[in-house]
C-alpha cells in the first residue's frame, strides 16, 4: 500500500467477478467499516446507561436523538412521526460517518494486470500504463449506494402511506385535478433520484476536489486544509438534509394532518 | 461514471442490517432510558408542585393560626379589661356601701347616745327640780296651801279613777 496518488480519477475501482456479478470490494469494505464504526459508537454510548448520571457518549447520543426528534418535529407531526426516530438516527449517523470517512486519507494499492484478491482476479477493463486501485473512500461517494439509501426510505414512505393513510395517499396522485397524474408520478419518481443523487454528488465532488488539490503538490496543503474543513461541513449538512427530507417525504405520504 | 449495480444491494442489505442491529441493541435501551428520565423529571416536577401547594397550605394555616391567636389575645385583653373595670366598680360599690353602713351605724350610735344623755339629763333635771321644788316647797307651803294641794290631788285622783 502506498500513499495518496496524484489524482483520484486515475484510480481503478477494485472489482472482482463472482458468478458473472461484479462486486466492488472497496465499497463493500467501506460499508462494513462505516457500519461497524456506527454500531460500535452506538454500543459504547449505551454501554452504561444511566437515568440520572449519563456518561459523555450517552449524553452525546441523547443529544443526537433530540436533534433527530427536532428534525421530525420540523418535518411533520412529531407525535405521529415519533416512531421514525430510530430510522432517522440510523440514517444521520450512518451518512455522517460515511461522509467523514473519505476525508482524512485514501488507501491506494498498485499492482499489475491480473492482480488477485481472495483468489479472484481484479477486473481491468481498459489498458492502463500503471494500475492503482483505490480502496478507501466514502461509501456515500457512490451513486448506487446513495440510491439504495434513498430508495429504502422512499419505499418506506410509500408503504407507510399506503398502510396508514391510504385514502389521502392514493388521492394525492390526482390532486389538484385527475389530469395531474403524470406530473405527480414524475414527482414521485424524482423524489428518490434527487434524494440519492444530491448526497452522492456532494460527497463525490468533495472527494474529486481533494484528489485535484492533492495533484497540486505541497502548494495545495492550505487549500486542502480549507477544503477538508468545508467537506466536514458539507458532510454534516448532507446527513442532516437527507434525514430531514426522509422525514418530510414520510410525513407527506403517511401522516395526514387535519387542517 | 461506472456504476457497479451490486453496490446497490450491498448498501441496501448492509443498511437494513445496521438499522435493525442499532434498533435492537442501541436505540431501544437508549429510548427506554430517555423515556424513564422524562418520567422522572415529570414526577419530580409533580412532587415539587405538590410540595409547593402543601407549603402554601401550611402558610395559609399558619396565617390563620396567627390570626386566631391574635384574636384570642385581643379577646383576653378585652375580657381582662372588662373584668378589671367591673371589679373596680364592685370594690368602689362595696367601699361606698360599707362607708354608708358605717356612717349609718355611727349616726345611730350618736342618736342612741344622745337619747341616753337626754334621758339621763331628764332624770337628773326631774330629780333636781323635785329637789329644788321640795326645797322651795319646804319654805313656802303653809297650812292653807298644803290643804289645798292635798285636796287638789285627791280631786285629781278622784277624777282619774
Amino acid at each position: 500500500m502506498k500513499g495518496v496518488k496524484s489524482s483520484n480519477m486515475d484510480h481503478l475501482v477494485p472489482i472482482i467477478e463472482i458468478f458473472g456479478i461484479e462486486f466492488d470490494l472497496s465499497a463493500i469494505l467501506m460499508v462494513i467499516i462505516s457500519s461497524i464504526i456506527v454500531f460500535v459508537l452506538a454500543r459504547l454510548a449505551v454501554r452504561n446507561l444511566s437515568v440520572e448520571n449519563p456518561g459523555k457518549l450517552q449524553n452525546f447520543l441523547e443529544w443526537v436523538v433530540e436533534f433527530v426528534q427536532s428534525i421530525i418535529g420540523m418535518a411533520t407531526d412529531f407525535k405521529k412521526g415519533r416512531i421514525y426516530t430510530g430510522l432517522g438516527l440510523a440514517l444521520i449517523m450512518y451518512i455522517f460517518v460515511s461522509n467523514m470517512l473519505g476525508l482524512p486519507f485514501g488507501i491506494v494499492t498498485e499492482g499489475h494486470e491480473g492482480q488477485t484478491v481472495f483468489g479472484q482476479e481484479l477486473v481491468v477493463k481498459e489498458a492502463h500504463d500503471h494500475l492503482a486501485w483505490l480502496w478507501w473512500k466514502s461509501p456515500t461517494a457512490d451513486a448506487a449506494m446513495t440510491m439504495a439509501l434513498a430508495l429504502t426510505v422512499i419505499g418506506l414512505s410509500h408503504i407507510q402511506g399506503f398502510r396508514h393513510n391510504r385514502k389521502h395517499y392514493l388521492k394525492h396522485y390526482f390532486e389538484p385535478w385527475p389530469f395531474f397524474l403524470p406530473i405527480n408520478l414524475i414527482e414521485t419518481a424524482a423524489k428518490p433520484l434527487t434524494l440519492g443523487l444530491r448526497l452522492y454528488g456532494n460527497i463525490y465532488a468533495g472527494e474529486v476536489m481533494i484528489g485535484i488539490i492533492l495533484g497540486m503538490g505541497w502548494i495545495g496543503i492550505p487549500a486542502l486544509l480549507v477544503w477538508q474543513g468545508f467537506s466536514i461541513f458539507v458532510g454534516a449538512i448532507q446527513a442532516f438534509v437527507f434525514t430531514m427530507l426522509t422525514m418530510v417525504y414520510i410525513g407527506q405520504a403517511s401522516i395526514h394532518e387535519d387542517h | 461514471m461506472n456504476i457497479v449495480w451490486s453496490n446497490f444491494f450491498v448498501q441496501l442489505v448492509a443498511f437494513l442490517i445496521l438499522f435493525f442491529l442499532l434498533q435492537r441493541f442501541a436505540f431501544k435501551p437508549l429510548f427506554g432510558i430517555m423515556e424513564k428520565r422524562r418520567q422522572m423529571v415529570l414526577e419530580q416536577m409533580d412532587s415539587a408542585k405538590k410540595n409547593r401547594e402543601e407549603a402554601d397550605q401550611f402558610i395559609e394555616e399558619q396565617k390563620q393560626a396567627l390570626q386566631q391567636a391574635r384574636k384570642e389575645a385581643h379577646d383576653i385583653i378585652e375580657q381582662a379589661r372588662i373584668t378589671s373595670s367591673r371589679q373596680a366598680d364592685d370594690i368602689i360599690q362595696t367601699a361606698r356601701s360599707e362607708s354608708d353602713r358605717l356612717k349609718e351605724e355611727a349616726r345611730r350610735e350618736i342618736e342612741a347616745e344622745k337619747n341616753k344623755a337626754l334621758a339621763a339629763l331628764k332624770a337628773q333635771v326631774s330629780g333636781l327640780s323635785v329637789l329644788i321644788a321640795s326645797k322651795i316647797i319646804e319654805k313656802q307651803v303653809d297650812e292653807q296651801s298644803q290643804k289645798e294641794l292635798v285636796e287638789q290631788y285627791l280631786q285629781n285622783v278622784g277624777n282619774k279613777s
